[in-house]
């Protein structure tokens, strides 16, 4: 799990039928001192995580696999939301 | 699963049977100044496989790793860049992907592909 914040979203009506229906949402992974860890990511949100929001990805396709099917190639989603000032980048 | 773009196409002389059916795509990953100021900086090149049909210009689902051997299922293939979706509409707000300093935090852009 790692904790990233919601930059933007983005649309796609062609893709793997696994994602069809899913809420595509852009998110800035963090490092610990919560500056940008590598490119921006497309994560799949189930809780309504709003634009700015910090949230806190499962980096591990399982959870995606038990969610969409074996098949799918997704593997970030929004599996919590922290509160604000939980010390990392708040 | 990076945001990525498509850049060329990789043809093979022999490969591997599993690769048959889709294409060999280069791609370059888009970093957060890139999806928020269409700013050309770019990642590392990456080939991704393709059954999409995404075209030179195109911005793809870049799933990496583990999850992109999914889609094949029990098939073993050597894939490990797949392309998951192509991107309609990326919206990105630079206040939130630029760092505090960046100098270009002025605009606001919605940016329809």
């Amino acid at each position: 799990m790692q904790i990233g914040r919601v930059i933007g979203k983005a649309t796609a009506t062609i893709k793997h039928p696994t994602l069809a229906r899913e809420r595509m949402l852009i998110v800035q992974l963090l490092t610990s001192t919560g500056a940008a860890d590598g490119e921006p990511v497309l994560a799949f949100d189930h809780l309504g995580a709003a634009r700015g929001d910090r949230v806190i990805l499962t980096t591990d396709g399982r959870a995606m696999q038990d969610l969409l099917g074996p098949k799918t190639p997704a593997r970030y989603s929004v599996m919590g939301l922290p509160d604000a000032g939980q010390g990392v980048g708040s | 699963m990076r945001l990525a773009e498509i850049v060329g196409k990789v043809t093979l002389s022999r490969s591997l049977p599993e690769l048959k059916g889709g294409r060999l795509l280069l791609a370059r990953p888009m970093t957060a100044a890139a999806l928020a100021l269409d700013a050309p900086d770019r990642g590392e090149d990456v080939v991704l496989y393709d059954d999409l049909g995404a075209g030179p210009g195109s911005i793809v689902g870049l799933s990496e790793g583990r999850e992109a051997a999914n889609p094949f299922g029990k098939i073993k293939t050597p894939i490990d860049a797949y392309c998951a979706c192509l991107l309609d509409a990326i919206d990105v707000d630079p206040e939130l992907a630029l760092p505090a300093g960046h100098p270009a935090l002025d605009t606001n852009r919605t940016r329809t592909l």
